[in-house]
């Protein structure tokens, strides 16, 4: 199974080649509506995609992703590719100190952020992938990016009515039908050229890094469960990969798992949930300490779908990690051998015919200070040695097609996007968080994006 | 007309309209039904499959027999013919009318919804 993936990547990457010919330059970190599934199953984006744009699911597109990405209408053979390409510009309030990539300024970039290509539909009844390979804009380099093979199958016990399947995937809650968990959570587009602050494992911290096999089921389309754990790629299955293995740390052992329960009530629906995952991680292979990282979660969503002309809908989770760094500290490389650190964000959307779109959101990091973790340093450092951080996102967006009438359908789709990051704490200060007289709103961000799938 | 008559007018349409219209099957508000409990299934467009089969000209045709679809068994053999009776019976319960039906409805219809969406279908031709 994973050879196959390596070699459909490579095959994609040649492919990808094509796609980067298509724009320019620019930054990001992404995720997606993709037309081949609305080939495949004949629904429009609308049906799957809160707000006609990937990645937000309905009901209707979590039972997509549950069964394996797999349901089809069979009319005729459907091709599963799909390809994505991103272009934004960018602009903080102050511009940072240095580049933030070879190929970036120091603000006001513009230009293309990524061209991916998906292999995502059925392979087989009852299988099907999402399978990304991303060609950045910002760092000129082709890599995969989130991925997610499954194989699924529905049962009926009485008045039991069952999902089972097993998900293969390279990111601890890529897998998630709930766009709650920070890997598929607000904001969906942001800018990889601002400084960034630290932030729970889950959230997409060992993301490509790691492949994992996780098993779940959802039972009466209300509870969910689900578990699995995650080991490192290789070094040379990185290096196939285009993902970077310059540090030689490693996960030792990880374990991941999952509960939700959720009512579709048709013109509603909502969700509450917990999430656990506890990976060891070996900074350092020449010495046999470990870092060991647990962080444990709690989610809720409410989705107000009616008619799709207004739609409503909010979300929330709360993730606290325990960090027992055994290995960084006998290195000397922090203060404590014991940290904390969580991540709270808060959501709401309103989206009006499936076409305009207005979020805006809170989130706050709190976490131990730590004078050797969180170092002074121009943008990204803390003075204090501190992670805290707070801030809030405004965003409105503009989605033409995706939705049935539209006369693209099921071809391109394209969103268009201004959206508003604004910190009232950053690293532990407002003013001078830095140690170089940075103030956290120099870091506001004003980041205008349009995505177009095909 | 005086104020005062138009005032009564109104008056009546509220205290007597407007009950009599919401059991009045109303192709409008089965539309909205539709939008909520049916679009992400079936499209309205002629031939257009998507999980579940087009929805044009549904009233009246036989079941199970959209050219290409790919209905379970139960549904080919069923030997339907979709008149708003058999169709309020189905939308009622699918799984009881036509048992091993692959379509399923999450939440029930109360019977002013199923009146009106079939007023709403009996308009897709
Ligand atoms: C989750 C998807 C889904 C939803 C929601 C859904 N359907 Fe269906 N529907 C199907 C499928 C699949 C079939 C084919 C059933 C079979 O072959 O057994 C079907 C079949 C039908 C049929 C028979 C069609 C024929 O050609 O014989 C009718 C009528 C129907 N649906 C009406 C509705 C209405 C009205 C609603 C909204 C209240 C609705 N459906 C909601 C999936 C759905």
């Amino acid at each position: 199974m994973i050879n196959w993936l390596y070699t459909t990547l490579n095959a994609r990457r040649i492919g990808l080649c094509l796609g980067m010919l298509l724009w320019a330059v620019g930054a990001f970190q992404s995720a997606w509506a993709l037309p081949s599934y609305a080939r495949q199953t004949g629904d429009e984006c609308a049906a799957c995609h809160v707000g006609a744009y990937g990645p937000q699911l309905t009901p209707h597109g979590m039972r997509f992703k549950l069964t394996g990405y797999a349901d089809s209408n069979d009319q005729g053979i459907k091709i599963p590719l799909s390809g994505m390409v991103v272009a934004s510009f960018e602009r903080t309030a102050k511009a940072l100190s240095a580049k933030p990539t070879a190929h970036t300024d120091t603000n006001n970039n513009t230009g293309m952020d990524e061209a991916s290509l998906f292999l995502a539909g059925r392979i087989a009844p009852h299988v099907g992938s999402f399978i990304q390979a991303t060609y950045s804009g910002t760092e000129h380099r082709a890599s995969i990016d989130n991925s997610d093979i499954r194989a699924a199958n529905t049962f009926k016990l009485g008045d039991l009515d069952a999902i089972v399947g097993i998900s293969l995937n390279n990111n601890p809650g890529v897998q998630d039908p709930f766009n709650t968990l920070p890997v598929w959570g607000f904001p969906y587009a942001s800018t990889e050229l601002v400084p960034g602050y630290a932030s729970p494992m889950l959230s997409g911290g060992l993301g490509q890094h790691v492949t994992g096999l996780t098993a779940y089921t959802m039972l009466n389309d209300s509870l969910y469960a689900e578990f699995g754990g995650y080991r490192s790629l290789s070094h040379g299955a990185s290096i196939r990969l285009g993902v970077d293995d310059t540090g030689s740390s490693r996960v030792a052992s990880n374990t991941y798992w999952r509960l939700a329960w959720m009512r579709n009530q048709r013109a509603y629906n909502w969700s509450v949930g917990l999430v656990g995952m506890n990976t060891g991680l070996k900074p350092d292979l020449t010495v046999s300490d470990i870092d060991r990282y647990k962080d444990i979660g709690i989610d809720a969503n409410f989705q107000y779908l009616g008619n799709r002309q207004h739609i409503v809908t909010a979300s929330t989770s709360y993730i606290r990690e325990r960090q027992n760094l055994g290995a960084t500290y006998a290195a000397g490389n922090s203060e404590n051998d014991h940290n904390n650190l969580s991540r709270w964000q808060t959501t709401a959307s309103y989206f009006y015919d499936q076409t305009w779109g207005f979020s805006s959101s809170l989130f706050r990091v709190r976490g131990s200070s730590d004078a050797l973790l969180y170092t002074p340093a121009d943008d990204s450092g803390s003075r204090i040695g501190s992670p805290n951080t707070n801030g809030y996102i405004l965003q409105a967006d503009w989605t033409p097609w995706g939705k049935e009438n539209a006369s693209s359908t099921p071809w391109p789709n394209l969103r268009i996007g201004l959206q508003y990051t604004g910190y009232t704490k950053f690293n532990g200060a407002s003013t001078d968080y830095d140690g170089s007289g940075r103030k956290a709103r120099d870091n506001n961000t004003t980041f205008l994006f349009i995505h177009t799938s095909f | 007309m005086k104020k005062s008559e138009r005032f009564l007018q109104l008056a009546m349409a509220i205290l007597l309209g407007f009950p009599l219209l919401a059991h009045a099957a109303d192709a409008k508000h089965g539309g909205e039904v539709y939008a909520e409990a049916c679009a992400d299934c079936h499209s309205v467009k002629e031939g257009k499959a998507k999980k579940g089969p087009s929805m044009f000209g549904i009233v009246g045709r036989q079941a199970g027999t959209v050219a290409d679809f790919n209905y379970s068994d139960a549904m080919r053999q069923s030997k339907l013919s979709w008149a708003p009776d058999q169709l309020s019976a189905f939308l009622k319960a699918p799984k009881q009318k036509v048992p091993g039906t692959k379509m399923k409805l999450d939440g029930d219809l109360n019977d002013a919804e199923i009146a009106d969406l079939i007023a709403y279908l009996s308009s897709l031709h």
